[in-house]
């Protein structure tokens, strides 16, 4: 008699068995995990020729930085680019799922996409998930109807904005927008308020931090300026950085090859016969 | 795929062996408009006959060369619709394996994919063969590349061919003209002298159509003034 099956399922389908335990944790007194903080400072803002969109890049796991420069702008289209706050994997899956799905249905249309149609398609799945994928995004781009941006909730609202700040650093952010942005801005003044914007994140708000990344999209031109401005640059004790001026004798070298040379030889294929 | 009447595949064997079906299919291929590939040292072309059934059809909404991606272009000779329906199923492939592996699909691959679903079709219920057959033209790592798939699913690799009405005039003259040192535009020039072997009344831009891809890797439908200063250079 075999000792079989302790926790594979009779019948297949899901085991609620991990579900049981979980309640009677709870019950003695077990705190479930919280989610993690999004710690980020995303922005946009429309100005006189298009859109610019910023971002810190900082990425969090708790309380350590998992990546000090990590990209949170994604790429959607050619015209259009998105940034994401919330949990990483989950802007990074949306966002490349989106951009795939605009890209077929550009060959379909023979057109350039529409900032709405990302935007709904967007929306659109993160509502059927119900809030449990956890992108909050800041959308932008110039199309043929002119410069959109949007805000999207991770459970699936969006708002159309002339400047939007989400994440952590929001507050911090927004507090420069509010005072200072105004219509018509030319590409500098609006780069260096979109960097002046991100830098007030970074400085005030823990979940941001490292460098500012800026995109700027206009009509038929987009320009992704990565590491704009590195406000935050790794310091060392000595100006010159580590330098080892007492050498080390060399008295014999062995070169040991730990893996196989392999020599890979093609294989032409040979065409298939009917 | 197939209504649950149909549960059985309408394409079935002949005593003699043979898949009847993709026979008739063939035939429906072979008298569709002519259209042709040349593979040269530096690219690939592929061309069409674009004959419209009436001067009244607005021949600017008809576009039978098209890309699948940004390096591989397909054109075809058969039925029209059948043809539309796999260069959807295509693009929606390449786009699944670019969100897989985030590298452009080889040409192979795309190739095998869509002659898989082509095969599909001769094995199900309740449907029947697609009526095409696909001239893929490609640029990747590999080089250039161009394949042709049949409604059997079966592909091959050539270096020139031809599909259609002309067939056999077509892969003649293709036969005598090939070399393998051949440029992208001496592919152009000879591509255009084959359409013009069968074809019926006079050659111009706007009952052709052809697609080139080079070194570039980007593949492009040429404009109707592109083709007429090609038309030019050949006369």
């Amino acid at each position: 008699m075999s000792q079989s099956s302790y926790d594979v399922p009779a019948k297949g389908g899901f085991s609620f068995d991990l579900c049981k335990r979980n309640d009677m944790l709870i019950q003695k007194g077990l705190k479930s995990p919280s989610f993690l903080k999004t710690g980020t400072t995303i922005v946009g803002l429309i100005f006189k020729d298009g859109v610019i969109l910023g971002a810190d890049t900082r990425a969090t796991e708790g309380p350590i930085v998992a990546d000090k420069n990590c990209e949170k702008i994604h790429y959607m289209a050619p015209n259009i680019y998105c940034c994401g706050a919330g949990t990483a994997a989950d802007t990074e899956a949306v966002t490349d799922m989106v951009s795939s799905q605009l890209r077929l249905h550009r060959y379909q249309t023979g057109r350039d996409s529409r900032v709405i149609t990302a935007l709904t398609l967007l929306k659109k799945h993160l509502f059927s998930y119900q809030g449990h994928v956890s992108a909050a995004l800041v959308l932008g781009g110039v199309d043929i109807t002119g410069p959109h941006l949007h805000t999207i909730y991770p459970h699936g609202s969006t708002d159309t904005l002339p400047f939007a700040t989400m994440g952590s650093g929001s507050l911090a952010a927004m507090s420069v927008f509010e005072a200072k942005y105004k219509e018509g801005l030319t590409r500098d003044e609006g780069i260096k308020l979109v960097a002046e914007a991100i830098c007030s994140g970074i400085f005030n708000d823990l979940g941001s931090g490292s460098n500012v990344d800026i995109c700027v999209i206009t009509k038929g031109n987009k320009e992704y300026l990565r590491n704009y401005m590195e406000p935050n640059p790794r310091t060392y004790v000595s100006s010159n950085g580590y330098s080892f001026t007492k050498k080390t004798e060399v008295l014999r070298t062995k070169i040991t090859p730990l893996m196989e040379r392999v020599e890979i030889t093609e294989v032409t294929g040979e065409a298939m016969e009917e | 795929m197939g209504d649950s009447q149909y549960s059985f595949s309408l394409t079935t064997f002949s005593p003699s062996g043979k898949l009847v079906q993709i026979e008739h299919a063939l035939t429906a291929v072979g008298s569709g408009q002519t259209s042709l590939g040349i593979k040269a040292s530096n690219g690939v072309v592929i061309a069409t006959e674009k004959k419209l059934p009436s001067i009244l059809v607005d021949e600017a909404s008809v576009q039978k060369i098209q890309h699948l991606t940004p390096n591989i272009g397909v054109v075809y000779s058969g039925m029209g619709p059948d043809f539309r329906v796999l260069v959807r199923k295509s693009r929606k492939q390449a786009e699944q394996y670019n969100r897989l592996y985030k590298e452009p699909i080889p040409v192979t691959q795309l190739v095998r994919e869509t002659a898989t679903v082509m095969q599909e079709f001769t094995q199900s219920g309740g449907v029947r063969p697609f009526g095409v057959s696909l001239l893929v033209a490609g640029y990747d790592d590999k080089g250039p590349q161009l394949y042709q798939v049949d409604p059997s699913g079966s592909y091959f690799s050539w270096k020139a061919s031809a599909m259609g009405k002309n067939v056999s005039n077509a892969k003649t003259f293709l036969e005598k003209r090939y070399t393998e040192d051949m440029e992208l535009d001496d592919a152009i020039h000879t591509a255009i002298l084959t359409l013009k072997e069968g074809f019926e009344g006079e050659i111009s831009s706007k009952n052709i159509e052809i697609g080139k891809i080079g070194a570039d890797k980007i593949f492009r439908v040429l404009t109707p003034a592109e083709i007429d200063d090609y038309l030019a250079e050949v006369e």
